[in-house]
């Protein structure tokens, strides 16, 4: 070990990034389940519980809906440039190295970004398509 | 010493890692070949003749973990016949509708509780050493736990059948059928089975701490064996989806016991509370059933094709997916029981959504296939049927999804054509590949090629006979569960077709079962690597070694086998870590969580028999209640309290003889962490995750009521007392500021003061119960659910409390024994961490109880 003061530092902030990432992995759907439970809620509320106004409820949700797919770009393009597929076997990433570890949490945080987004297009196709309670 | 105390040293890491290549290169120390592993071998020596079974190795207790789930599914599998004859044809009576109503119940409880997950739980326990090269599971004594408190639950709730006495209301126990039933039959369901789900949770916790840090050192996440990441999700999910149940169990005994009336709507109850609860956790639980067993898969294609896998990311990706959306599909379950069109429609959106991440892994498997060169082993002939078979109850589940087409095969026996399906393409098969994969790593012998064929085709054949007919009897109308039928109604031909097929799988399977277990004395030891995998599960040793690896590897590739230079080697000749048991204990390596860093010697335990003695009081402390003797239930429970903290006490966190050890490679490790960096931190987090899981369910209980009846609160209804609630709520809160207090004067060498805090805040703690009892005393709780309901926060919380009260006089007691001082404080921690989990949940109670209850 050349610097032993100067490797732990680069550890920590590494750590802290990856930690950071770990996090970011399970970001996306999480979003998705906190937009499904919010949906469910509130229709339950406007429908069984008869609080809220369902056409209100329903271009409500609709908007939250267009908000969460912002984030899921915003956040889909942050892990495209983790992943950096330009820079060389977007495949791979099977290598024992920090580099290669950094850009695999990347392409799955980019990959489940995907999913989640798709899984809230799907959510909100029956706010588009059903009207009212019944 | 004194500067010890006043500012406690904690050894970090000391030497080179990783290591370089000149390193491995090296010659191991002299004398390390046959001394030092006659020092491992015994160390690791099963223990032989009767106390055999006080074994707590993960090779021993995975092998009698899956042989009873084996039985249990053999078990299950003759009721599906029996049933099968029943029906056969128009109005016969081979055995009375009384009893096939058990059958039905038990085939499926069966299948799902004492097959299904044990069965994921037990290849777990037994592949993950193996796949992650450590020297068993961080806490062995909990696998063992684990698997003698199944064998008990399950051995009670199958038994039942024998006395006439099975639950008979159908595997997902609907109120008010089941509710109402006389007899001890549901009684033995929930009791039963809530204390296999409690070995289930022990079973996830450990599985899910393995594989976050006991990964061979460098094994980054992104070089874990694929089977490691399904862990992980599976885990995961069990901590999100056995809770529901687990609070859904408590209500419906308090119910069932006591008259709280959670799910009569004549008292303001609900059973469509029970539904959304059962089914918050049962569908989950298939994708629970159903990734293990494509984990499977995903070890065996790699092997089969001779190439690493494809889309590694694209599978971590699907398994992460599936297990998120999997908890969005619930109520495609319960399309008919009026709930909101738009409600429907959110839950058939996911539903079909959650097609694609399953879709994905099926392609990266074929992509594998296709870009490799295929040897067809008989383990790939199982994954091939397992791929036909998912497949075809995949696209009857697309059609199931769409609410409309439901409406018309609810509950008929389309459905049960569609659920077999995918069980069988999704777990049965993917697991008799398993068995004929893995069995030379489990008993370094091979099963017969033969055989396996004609298994394969027996079963294959048989099962599409019996059920590939009976999505068209259910769509002629057969409804699910009725023991028989009337002539006439053109169900007779596609009946008896399914008969038949039943007897084709189980002649499968008796050729399995004979193949199994055939006396194979004289067969020769099967080759080191019998289908030249690449993964480090095949480093085993044949013959058979007890230490599970010879020296814990250093990885820097997903598939060492194939692509580390001299790896087998290396292992053999002890070149990597700990390939010595000095001190002659039990050790493995525990790493960081993201890049596998080396960070800590864990001592693991020995065997042992506190953890039958815990698992025989535990399952009196479940299974007395069923027949309503609460004081034997009592003591039992005691009991077992005491022999778990005997077994905690004596073993777990002592203070270890020398702070540092020398693992080999010039690297140093320390061999005491606590908080975060330890395992046992680790083990109470995901515990409490799953705590706080089932709290929340009854919290969700409490704004169901609210939601779905106009009267909840009744307008006039009697509260729970402000001021009591109000005095439980600070004296909770302030056992917690006591506790975290007792921990930070702890660690800077106060340790009087620590002790002060921990006295008291074990009085605060008892202040809080006390306080929140008297808050309840007068509320009626047979009377309406909303007291009901109050009661059964009050006696959530004031449970909760007094583990919470153990844990604060344990830490005292260790305290004044020395076994927790400033520097050795792992057991302050762990308790913190429970404590931070407890005093959420007391205060979210209290908050209901007192100003929301009020305001609502």
């Amino acid at each position: 070990m050349t610097d032993q003061g100067h490797q732990t530092n680069q550890d920590r902030k590494e750590f802290s990034d990856e930690a950071g990432s770990l996090w970011r992995i399970a970001l996306a759907p999480s979003v998705w389940a906190g937009h499904f439970v919010l949906c469910y809620a509130s229709v339950s509320l406007a429908c069984v519980r008869g609080l809220l106004p369902i056409e209100a409820t329903r271009l409500s949700l609709i908007a939250v809906s267009v908000i969460v797919l912002v984030v899921f770009v915003w956040q889909g393009w942050r892990a495209w440039r983790q992943w950096a597929p330009e820079r060389g076997h977007p495949s791979a990433l099977s290598e024992g190295k920090a580099e290669d570890r950094h850009r695999f949490l990347g392409h799955a945080t980019f990959l489940l970004t995907l999913i989640s987004g798709i899984a809230t297009v799907y959510t909100t196709l029956p706010l588009l398509l059903l009207e009212g309670c019944r | 010493m004194t500067s010890r105390s006043l500012s406690p040293l904690r050894p970090k890491p000391e030497g080179p890692f990783p290591p370089t290549e000149a390193m491995l290169d090296e010659q191991a120390p002299q004398g390390l070949d046959s001394d030092s592993a006659n020092r491992l071998r015994e160390v690791w020596k099963t223990p032989t003749g009767w106390r055999y079974w006080s074994a707590v190795n993960n090779s021993e207790v995975g092998k009698w973990y899956s042989l009873t789930a084996f039985f249990f599914m053999l078990c299950a599998g003759i009721l599906a016949l029996a049933m099968r004859v029943q029906l056969a044809a128009p109005d016969i009576e081979v055995m009375s509708a009384d009893r096939y109503n058990q059958f039905f119940t038990m085939h499926g409880s069966a299948m799902m509780f004492l097959f299904a997950v044990p069965m994921f739980e037990a290849i777990s326990i037994i592949l993950l050493p193996g796949l992650l090269g450590a020297r068993d599971m961080p806490f062995p004594r909990l696998s063992a736990f684990g698997y003698w408190s199944f064998l008990i639950g399950g051995v009670f709730v199958l038994g039942s059948l024998l006395f006439d006495a099975a639950p008979r209301a159908g595997w997902f126990m609907y109120p008010p059928l089941a509710t109402e039933d006389a007899g001890p039959g549901s009684d033995i369901w929930l009791l039963g089975l809530s204390f296999i789900e409690v070995a289930s949770i022990a079973a996830a916790v450990e599985l899910i701490v393995g594989t976050l840090k006991c990964r061979p050192p460098g094994m980054r996440v992104n070089l874990m064996p694929l089977y490691a990441w399904y862990v992980l999700v599976v885990g995961g999910m069990i901590l999100f989806a056995f809770p529901p149940l687990i609070a859904g169990d408590f209500l419906f005994e308090l119910e069932r016991s006591f008259d709280w009336p959670f799910f009569d709507p004549t008292r303001g109850g609900d059973p469509m509370l029970w539904q959304h609860l059962f089914w918050i956790f049962g569908h989950p639980e298939v994708y629970i059933i159903f990734l293990p067993s494509i984990a499977i898969a995903a070890m065996i294609v790699p092997t089969v094709a001779q190439r690493p896998i494809v889309g590694y990311s694209w599978i971590v990706l699907s398994a992460v997916g599936t297990g998120f959306l999997s908890f969005g599909l619930w109520v495609h379950h319960m399309y008919t029981t009026g709930l909101p069109t738009l409600s429907l429609g959110f839950f058939s959106a996911a539903s079909e959504a959650v097609v694609i991440p399953t879709g994905v892994q099926l392609f990266a498997f074929l992509a594998t296939l296709m870009a490799g060169r295929i040897r067809m082993i008989l383990p790939m002939l199982w994954i091939a049927g397992a791929l036909a078979i998912f497949t075809m109850g995949g696209l009857t589940g697309v059609m199931l999804a769409l609410a409309p087409f439901d409406f018309q095969v609810h509950d008929t026996y389309f459905v049960v054509a569609h659920l077999h399906y995918t069980l069988f393409g999704g777990m049965v098969f993917p697991v008799m590949a398993g068995v004929y994969y893995y069995y030379p790593f489990i008993a370094k012998k091979t099963l017969s090629e033969r055989l396996g064929r004609w298994a394969f085709w027996l079963i294959f054949t048989g099962f599409n006979v019996t059920f590939l007919p009976m999505h068209l009897t259910g769509l002629l109308g057969m409804p699910r569960r009725v023991y028989t039928y009337p002539e006439g109604l053109g169900w007779e031909v596609t009946n008896l077709i399914s008969t038949v097929g039943a007897f084709v799988i189980a002649a499968g399977f008796a050729v399995f079962v004979w193949d199994l277990l055939r006396p194979k004395g004289s067969q020769p030891l099967c080759p080191r690597n019998p289908w030249k995998a690449g993964t480090l599960e095949w480093a085993h040793d044949v013959p058979e070694e007890p230490w599970g690896m010879r020296s814990i590897p250093y990885i820097s590739t997903r598939y060492p086998l194939w692509e580390q230079p001299k790896f087998l080697d290396r292992v053999e000749e002890g070149r990597f870590y700990l390939p010595d048991a000095e001190e002659g204990l039990r050790e493995t390596i525990v790493t960081s969580v993201i890049d596998a860093r080396p960070i800590l010697v864990q001592r693991v335990n020995t065997p042992t028999w506190i953890t039958h003695i815990a698992a025989v009081f535990t399952g009196g402390a479940f299974i007395f209640p069923t027949f309503h003797l609460y004081t034997p239930a009592i003591v039992s429970g005691v009991l077992a309290v005491c022999a778990i903290l005997y077994w905690l006490w004596t073993t777990t966190a002592r203070p270890p003889e020398a702070d540092m050890k020398d693992v080999g490679l010039g690297l140093r490790l320390p061999t005491y962490v606590s908080g975060p960096e330890s395992c046992g931190w680790w083990a109470m987090w995901i515990t409490m995750l799953g705590d706080a899981t089932a709290f929340s369910s009854i919290v969700f209980g409490f704004f169901f009521y609210w939601t779905s009846n106009t009267a909840f609160p009744p307008p006039d209804a009697l509260h729970a007392g402000a001021g009591a609630v109000a005095v439980a709520a600070a004296a909770f809160a302030a056992g917690w500021l006591l506790t975290i207090a007792a921990r930070f004067t702890n660690r800077r060498g106060r340790v009087g003061a620590a002790r002060a805090a921990l006295a008291a805040g074990a009085l605060s703690t008892c202040i809080g119960a006390a306080a929140l009892i008297v808050s309840v005393l007068p509320l009626d709780p047979t009377s309406h659910v909303y007291p009901a309901l109050m009661w059964a926060l009050m006696v959530w919380i004031v449970a909760h409390a007094g583990v919470g009260l153990v844990m604060q006089l344990y830490c005292l007691a260790g305290s004044l024994t020395g076994k927790m001082t400033p520097r050795y404080e792992a057991d302050i921690w762990n308790v913190s961490l429970y404590w931070h989990f407890f005093a959420v949940s007391a205060l979210v109670a209290c908050a209901l109880m007192g100003p929301v209850a009020r305001l609502l």
